[in-house]
C-alpha cells in the first residue's frame, strides 16, 4: 500500500514534466518561446503543488532541461545566448520552490489535524467504555483491548496491588523493567530478547496505580505520535481506576451507613415493640400486689389477663426476631415436609383466640379433602398468625381465614380477610418492607414494623406470593400462595 | 391413695418456684432441684411419681438427663423448652420424654399434660380393650366404638388409632406413628400420615373441620385427646 503510493508519487512528476513537454511541443509551431516556457512552468506548479520541495526542484531541473534542448535556439543542444531564458530558468527553480514548500506546509497540517482527530476519537471511545465499567479489573482489560486495536500489539496491563505489589491484570508478561517503570514513575523502554517493549507508568493523584506494556514493533519505534497516544491512554485509565475506587469507597460507606441505619431503627424497633408488652405486664402485676386485698376481683381477673395477654403477645414478638435471624441467614434451608394446610390454619386461630381476646380468627374450608401443601409448618403458622394479629391490632376486626383451591393449579391460596378501614393502595406494597409501619399504625400500635416482612419472606422462601387488595364488602384481604406437595400415590383401602 | 410426688428440673430459680407454686395448687407433692445432677440423685434416692424438667440445664442438658433417667426409670418426663423448634422436640421424644412443652405456657395446658403423663401408658403386649373418652377399642376383636356405635374403619386407619389410643394424651411422633404402622421402610411417608389421620377424623369427629379428638402438633405429631 505504501508501495504503492510511493511509485505513483514518483511517477507523477516525470508525466507532469512529459506532458508540460508534449503541450509544448504541440504547440511550438504557433507561439514564441515565452509562451512555450509558460507551458513548462504550468507543469511544474501542477506538480509542486502535491510533491515535495525535493521532487519539484528535480522535475523542474528536467523540465528546463528539455526546453532549452529543444526549444531554445540552438536546438538541440543544451546551450542558450541570451540573459532572458537564464532569468526565466532561475524564476521556475523559485516558483517550484515557492508552491512545492507552500503546499507540503498545508499538507502537514492537514496531516496533522487528522492525527488530533484521531486520537480524540480514540481516547474517546475508550472513555466511554471505561466509564461504563467500576471494576478495576476490568477496566484493565478494556484498556488493553482498546490499545492492542490502538496499536496492533501485544499489550500488559499490571496493577498495585492492596499490599503494595504488582500483579497482573491483563497479558503474560511482567518484568522487573516493569516494576522499575512504576517505583520511577516515568515511561521505561525494554530491549529483551523476547521482543522490545515500552512501559508506561498509570499515574494517580497519591500513587503509582499500575503500569501499560506495549510490544514495540517498528511502527511504534518511528512515530512519536504513538507515544503520546500511549500516555493519554494511560492518564484516562489511571483516571477511570481512581474513579472506581473512590466510587467503591462510597458505595461501603453508604452501605456502612445503611447498615448502621437498619440496626438502629431494629433496635428501636424491638425495645419499643418489647418494651410496651412488658411495661403492661409489670404495671398490672405490681398493681395486683401491692392492692390485691382492695381490688374488686373482676378487676384484679382483668389484671391478671392483661399479664397473661401481653406476655403472649411478647412470645409472638421474639418468636418473629427469631424468624428474621433464621431467613436473613444466607444459607437458610427449609425443612419442609407434606402438611395439611386445615392443621397449620387451625394452630394459628387457636393461638389467637384466647378466651379474653376482644376478637375471633374463624377458619373456614369449603372444600374438603384439601391437598396437602409441601412446607415448614411452623414457619406458615407463623405467617397466619402475623396476618392475624395484624388485623386484630389494627382493623380492629374479626378475621376469617379461608383456603382456596382451583384444580390443576400447584399452589394453594390462604386468604385472611378483616373487615377494618383497610390500606391506602400505595401503602400496600410498602408494608411488607422492614420496620415499615401504616400511617395510622402508631396510633393504636403494638404493629411490629416486622411482621409483613417476615410474612413475605417465609412465603418467598417457600415458593409462593403475598399480596393484598381491598374487598368489596370493605376491609383487607391479604392472600398468599403455598405450592402443593406430590401426593402420594394410591393409598385407597376398603373398610373391613 | 397418697398425693403423687412430683421433681421439677429448672434453673431459673423465678420459673422454678412458679411451676411448684402452680403444681402444688393442683394437689401434687413438688421437689425441685437447679441441676441435672442433682436432678439424677433425686430420681435416684426418692423416685418421683413424674420429672418435669427443663432442656437447658446448666451441667448436663435435657436431652442427656433424660436418656441417663430412661436407662434405670419407666417414671413420665416432661420436658420444657423455649425451643418450639421441632427438630429439638423430636430429638427430645426420641430420647425417651413423653411429652414436650413449650415456654412460655399456660398453667392449663401444664396440668393436663402432667395429668396425661401421670396416666401409664399401656403397653405394647397387652391385648385389652381401650376406653379414651366415649371411643372404645376392643383389642382381639379389632372394633371401635364411638358413643357405643360402631365405627368401620380400614385396617391401616385401625392400626393408626390403637397406636394413638395407647398413648393416649400424648403426642406421637410422626416417626414413631409411621414406624408402629407402616414399618421402618415408610419413616418418610408423611404424607401417609395426614391422609390418614384425616380419614380417621372424617369417621370420628363431629366437625372434621375442627377435630377436637385427634389434635394436631405442628411438625412433630398427634395426640389422641381422652377429654372432649
Amino acid at each position: 500500500m505504501i508501495q504503492s503510493r510511493r511509485v505513483r508519487a514518483y511517477g507523477f512528476a516525470p508525466a507532469c514534466v512529459a506532458v508540460s513537454f508534449l503541450c509544448a511541443k504541440i504547440a511550438h509551431p504557433y507561439g514564441d518561446l515565452a509562451e512555450l516556457a509558460m507551458i513548462h512552468l504550468v507543469g511544474i506548479v501542477l506538480l509542486a503543488l502535491r510533491s515535495s520541495v525535493r521532487t519539484s526542484v528535480a522535475a523542474s531541473i528536467l523540465s528546463i532541461a528539455l526546453f532549452d534542448f529543444f526549444f531554445i535556439p540552438p536546438e538541440y543542444a543544451f546551450a542558450w545566448t541570451d540573459a532572458k531564458s537564464g532569468l526565466t530558468f532561475l524564476a521556475m527553480i523559485f516558483i517550484a520552490i515557492t508552491v512545492s514548500s507552500l503546499s507540503e506546509n498545508l499538507r502537514r497540517q492537514e496531516q496533522d489535524a487528522r492525527a488530533v482527530a484521531f486520537r480524540a476519537q480514540a481516547l474517546y471511545e475508550l472513555n466511554v467504555e471505561l466509564s461504563a465499567s467500576r471494576d478495576v479489573r476490568q477496566l484493565a482489560a478494556i484498556t488493553a483491548r482498546h490499545l492492542e486495536k490502538l496499536f496492533g500489539a501485544s499489550v500488559d496491563i499490571l496493577l498495585e496491588t492492596a499490599e503494595g505489589g504488582l500483579e497482573t491484570a491483563s497479558g503474560p508478561r511482567s518484568s522487573a523493567v516493569a516494576r522499575n517503570a512504576w517505583l520511577r514513575r516515568e515511561f521505561v523502554v525494554e530491549s529483551a530478547q523476547s521482543g522490545a517493549a515500552i512501559w508506561v507508568p498509570v499515574l494517580g493523584v497519591r500513587s503509582t496505580l499500575g503500569v501499560i506494556g506495549v510490544e514495540l514493533g517498528e511502527a511504534f519505534a518511528r512515530n512519536s505520535e504513538r507515544g503520546y497516544m500511549l500516555m493519554a491512554c494511560a492518564s484516562q485509565f489511571g483516571a477511570a481506576i481512581e474513579g472506581a475506587q473512590i466510587a467503591g469507597a462510597m458505595q461501603r460507606a453508604q452501605l456502612e451507613a445503611e447498615t448502621e441505619r437498619m440496626r438502629s431503627s431494629l433496635l428501636s424497633a424491638v425495645s419499643h415493640d418489647l418494651k410496651t408488652p412488658l411495661a403492661t405486664m409489670i404495671a398490672a402485676g405490681s398493681t395486683l400486689s401491692s392492692k390485691l386485698s382492695e381490688l374488686p376481683e373482676a378487676d384484679a381477673r382483668a389484671l391478671v389477663a392483661s399479664v397473661v395477654n401481653e406476655g403472649q403477645r411478647l412470645d409472638r414478638l421474639i418468636q418473629n426476631l427469631l424468624s428474621v435471624t433464621r431467613l436473613d441467614s444466607p444459607t437458610v434451608e427449609l425443612r419442609r415436609t407434606p402438611e395439611s394446610i386445615e392443621d397449620i390454619v387451625r394452630a394459628a386461630t387457636d393461638r389467637l383466640n384466647s378466651p379474653g381476646a376482644s376478637f375471633r380468627a374463624t377458619a373456614q374450608f369449603r372444600q374438603l379433602p384439601l391437598p396437602l401443601v409441601w412446607a415448614e409448618p411452623l414457619l406458615l403458622e407463623q405467617v397466619l398468625v402475623n396476618l392475624i394479629e395484624n388485623a386484630f391490632q389494627h382493623a380492629r376486626s374479626n378475621v376469617v381465614v379461608k383456603i382456596v383451591h382451583s384444580a390443576g393449579a400447584g399452589a394453594l391460596t390462604v386468604q385472611v380477610a378483616d373487615s377494618g378501614p383497610g390500606i391506602a393502595e400505595h401503602e400496600r406494597e410498602k408494608v411488607f418492607e422492614k420496620f415499615y409501619r401504616g400511617q395510622h399504625a402508631g396510633r393504636m400500635d403494638g404493629g411490629v414494623g416486622l411482621g409483613l416482612t417476615i410474612c413475605r419472606a417465609i412465603v418467598r422462601a417457600h415458593g409462593g406470593r403475598i399480596a393484598m387488595r381491598e374487598r368489596a364488602e370493605g376491609g383487607l384481604l391479604v392472600e398468599f400462595s403455598v405450592p402443593l406437595a406430590k401426593e402420594p400415590a394410591v393409598l385407597l383401602e376398603v373398610a373391613s | 391413695m397418697s398425693r403423687q410426688r412430683l421433681l421439677v428440673v429448672e434453673d431459673d430459680a423465678e420459673m422454678r418456684s412458679v411451676i411448684a407454686l402452680a403444681l402444688r395448687a393442683y394437689g401434687y407433692d413438688v421437689s425441685q432441684v437447679g441441676t441435672g445432677a442433682d436432678a439424677l440423685i433425686e430420681v435416684h434416692t426418692r423416685t418421683p411419681d413424674a420429672v418435669i424438667l427443663d432442656i437447658g440445664l446448666p451441667d448436663i442438658d435435657g436431652f442427656a438427663v433424660t436418656a441417663r433417667i430412661r436407662q434405670g426409670y419407666e417414671l413420665p418426663i416432661l420436658v420444657l423448652s423455649a425451643s418450639s423448634e421441632e427438630l429439638q422436640q423430636i430429638r427430645a421424644f426420641d430420647s425417651g420424654a413423653n411429652d414436650y412443652v413449650v415456654k412460655p405456657f399456660r398453667e392449663g395446658e401444664l396440668m393436663a399434660r402432667v395429668r396425661a403423663a401421670l396416666r401409664r401408658p399401656v403397653p405394647l403386649v397387652e391385648r385389652r380393650d381401650l376406653n379414651v373418652g366415649d371411643l372404645r377399642l376392643e383389642s382381639t376383636q379389632r372394633r371401635v366404638y364411638l358413643h357405643g356405635a360402631e365405627l368401620k374403619l380400614t385396617n391401616t386407619e385401625y392400626d393408626l388409632l390403637h397406636v394413638l389410643a395407647r398413648n393416649a394424651d400424648r403426642v406421637v411422633t410422626h416417626g414413631q406413628l409411621l414406624l408402629a404402622v407402616w414399618g421402618p421402610e415408610r419413616l418418610n411417608a408423611v404424607q401417609y400420615l395426614r391422609v390418614f389421620v384425616r380419614a380417621l377424623r372424617d369417621k370420628l369427629e363431629e366437625d372434621p373441620t375442627q377435630p377436637r379428638r385427634i389434635t394436631t402438633v405442628l411438625g412433630v405429631g398427634y395426640r389422641l385427646v381422652s377429654t372432649s
